[in-house]
Formats: structure tokens, sequence, C-alpha cells
């Protein structure tokens, strides 16, 4: 197999753990050492050539060639099976829809979140259940890892340089999750955004890290507490709009659908019952005003709202569709909401998985 | 062992920078406003000029969260300085 990366010579594993460091090559945990057989298995799994490339990662521009994604698969700890799923993460990405260039700089805390759908799911062995968003599962965190470390290597935005996130998440390690679609009423989120029944895809979303619902109950009641989660304050989907992202859990999911509320209804009813009062808006600041001001040059924030009038209340999205909903965890008490970045970017992009070129 | 690097080859070169005027008085000074604080970056313009005397030509950007257009950036080249970027 041609390949062209630079080759180093190390004598032993520990000072190849440590050059990794030195070089700044890793996210600060050690990484599986990308040696050529490891890197040959994991493209031949896709079976692309290595010098593809997908695109120019930013800020720095370095290109997501089918090598390059490979050498960071690998010290993120994924098996060539994963390999395909790494690809269509970082394809989607790209996408200009999801401003990748801001989402990696921005000083919101928005990290993009990775979304397995399909039969590929449950065949690698993703977590879509309890503890979903956590640790414990090789797929979740080696293909969100390999994603992470892709964009680190390539685009190269460090924290305390490019990477303005005041804050950030712990999402910046590893932000994957697969959505449950055995124990789920609805159709999944791929198929409702376009792809084919059966088919494997991959959702990508920046998102605050989630916040915990305590969700139970009937219908009205669940949405009683998850309308207020959606419209805190402090989030900007409640100044500049944009997307958001509420995950149910199977329980809610199954509860919601015993007393016919399909996804569509769901959605309607949280962008017509998540909002604030203007007046509570304003009352965030000069600088919030402003934001909502240049989104409204942009021509982002429709002018159907009365910006004028404080007892007007404002949405979180623009459109019911803005509202993202997949079914997530274990079947207890709690849901989260994952607020978007606003209307700059970050937005939601699904890509299918491809098994050959 | 033989490892492979996981970064991109760094193929740029720097290139010397331009002079820096001694006076700002009747300089062409390019603001590339990031369209994120109108107040603050008016008030940037209003005392450039009037402190400086330079000639303050104001470029905005159609959105503070995505790299300039090409045409901004060329635009804002034929200028002798040019701000393209300001810390609160």
């Amino acid at each position: 197999m041609d390949l062209v990366s630079e080759r180093l010579n190390v004598e032993d594993y520990d000072a190849a753990v440590e050059l990794f460091y030195e070089r700044r090559w890793t996210d600060g945990l050690p990484v599986v050492l990308p040696t050529r057989r490891r890197v040959e298995a994991m493209i031949a799994a896709c079976m692309r050539d290595p010098q593809e490339s997908l695109g120019a990662v930013p800020p720095k521009g370095g290109a997501a060639t089918i090598e390059k994604l490979a050498i960071n698969a690998v010290m993120g700890g994924c098996l060539p099976e994963h390999f395909p799923v790494v690809i269509a993460a970082m394809q989607a990405m790209l996408e200009p829809a999801h401003n990748l260039n801001g989402v990696l700089q921005t000083t919101h805390m928005c990290v993009s979140l990775v979304i397995v759908n399909g039969p590929i799911a449950r065949r690698l062995q993703f977590n879509s259940r309890d503890g979903v968003f956590g640790n414990g599962y090789r797929a979740n965190a080696a293909v969100g890892r390999a994603v992470r470390l892709g964009l680190w290597n390539l685009g190269g935005a460090f924290p305390w340089d490019t990477d303005k996130s005041t804050l950030s998440h712990p999402g910046e390690y590893a932000f994957c999750i697969a959505e449950e679609e055995e124990d789920n009423p609805w159709r999944p989120l791929h198929v409702e955004r376009g792809c084919p029944e059966g088919s494997d895809a991959v959702t990508v979303f920046a998102c605050e890290a989630p916040h915990s619902v305590f969700c139970y109950g009937t219908p009205e009641e669940m949405l009683h507490v998850l309308t207020d989660s959606m419209c805190s304050l402090g989030n900007n989907n409640v100044h500049v709009l944009g997307q958001t992202l509420v995950t149910l859990n199977p329980l809610n999911a199954e509860e919601f659908a015993r007393r016919g509320w399909s996804k569509a209804d769901l959605r309607q009813y949280l962008w017509e019952h998540a909002r604030r009062r203007l007046g509570d808006v304003r009352a965030c600041g000069v600088v919030h005003e402003q934001f909502r001001q240049m989104e409204r040059d942009a021509g982002r924030y429709p002018h159907r709202y009365d910006v004028e009038n404080p007892t007007t209340r404002l949405p979180v999205t623009a459109t019911p569709d803005d509202i993202h909903v997949v079914v997530a965890g274990g079947r207890s008490y709690f849901a989260a909401v994952l607020p978007g970045w606003g209307g700059f970017g970050g937005f939601a992009v699904t890509r299918r998985i491809e098994w050959s070129s | 062992m033989e490892l492979l690097s996981p970064v991109w080859p760094v193929t740029t070169t720097p290139r010397p920078a331009k002079t820096r005027p001694t006076t700002l008085s009747g300089v062409r000074i390019a603001l590339v406003d990031d369209n994120l604080d109108i107040p603050f970056t008016t008030h940037l313009e209003t005392l450039l000029t009037e402190r400086t005397g330079a000639k303050v030509r104001r470029l905005v950007k159609p959105s503070g969260t995505a790299p300039s257009p090409a045409s901004l950036i060329d635009e804002a080249a034929t200028s002798d300085v040019a701000v393209v970027g300001i810390g609160l």
C-alpha cells in the first residue's frame, strides 16, 4: 500500500507514547500507536484510495485524506470495521452547513456530536441505551475519539490558541452515541432526514453537553418540563435560534406513542411552547440583543416576530424541523436537552456510511 | 518500531512583514468589522479617525463566525494597514 506520511523510528512503546505528547499529536490521553500494519488494515476496510481527500480541516487546513484519518482512527482505538463510520462523520462535519471552522473556534462550548443510525450500530455494538453519553463502550469511545483526534491533528485548533471555547465540555475527547432503533416507536433520525430504511448513516450536530431533564409521566407532564428546559436563558437558541436536540429515553417515547403522539406532533408542540417573552430575553443585556440584531440583519432570524413588543414570545428555533429528536438511553426518569450553537452554524448534517467507493 | 505521523505536513513559508508605518496620520486603514459587536467597532472607528487622522474604511464581514470572503480580504489588502482582529 502506498502511504506518504512521515515515518518515525522510535525505540520502544514508552518512547513512542511520550513522542506523541511532545509533538502535541494527542489530546491529552495516550494513544494506540499508529504502526504501518494497523494503518493499512484500517484503510483496507474502506477500500478507498489512501490519498483521497475529504477536504481541508479548519482552521489550519490539513487535508483529511483517508491515510491521515486512518492513522488517527488507529490512535483513537478503532477497529477497521469502525473506520467507515469515522469517514462518514468527517464528511458530514466538512459540509458547509456545519460551519466546522466556527464550531472549532467559537467561544461557545459546543462540540460536534456524532449520532450513529442503522443496523451498523447494533452490529458494531455501539451503545444506544443506558449511559449512552457516557463511557464503557468501545465503538462509541473509539469512533468518537478518532473523530476528535482527526480534528486535532489535521485542523489544529488547540485551546489557548485558536480554539477559543470559554469552558468547552468533556465531549472534546469523544462525543458519539447511537440512536436506539429497536425500543423506539418512531422512525429513526436518519430516515427522517432522507436516508432509506435499513441504511447506515451518521448525523453530526454541534451542541452543548447533555442537560439532564427529570422527565417522567404523562405526555403533558413530560412536555411541561421539556419545554421549560429547552428555553433556558443561558442557551444560545433563545437569543439567536439555530437548532437544538432533545434526547428522549425509550420509556418516554413509548409513553408519547401510546398516547398517539407522533414525533412530528412532539416537535410541533415543543416549538410552539418552548418560548420566552421578549422582555425576559432583553433583560439578559445589550450584547445578547446585538447578536439577535446581527442574525436578523443576516436574514437568519425571521421577521415575523415583533422584536419591539415585550410580550412577544420568542421561539428557540426558526421552525419545528430545527428541533432534532432522538431516542436513546435507559428506560427511566430522565431525558436530555442539548442546545446548539445558535444561528451561527453547527447545524445537523447526515451522511450515509459507505462501505466501499 | 516504525510509526506514521498523524498530522498534515506544514508547507507554507512565512513571508516578511511589511514595514510598519511610523504614523497613522493620513494612512488608509481597513477596519474589518466581524459584525459581532457593532457599538464597540463603531467606537474604535471613531477613535482611530479622531485621534490619528487616519482614513478608516470599515469592511463588514457577512458573519462573525466564518472566515472573511476572499473579496473582502482583497479589498482590505488595497489599504496601507488592516485591522483584522479586536479583543474585548
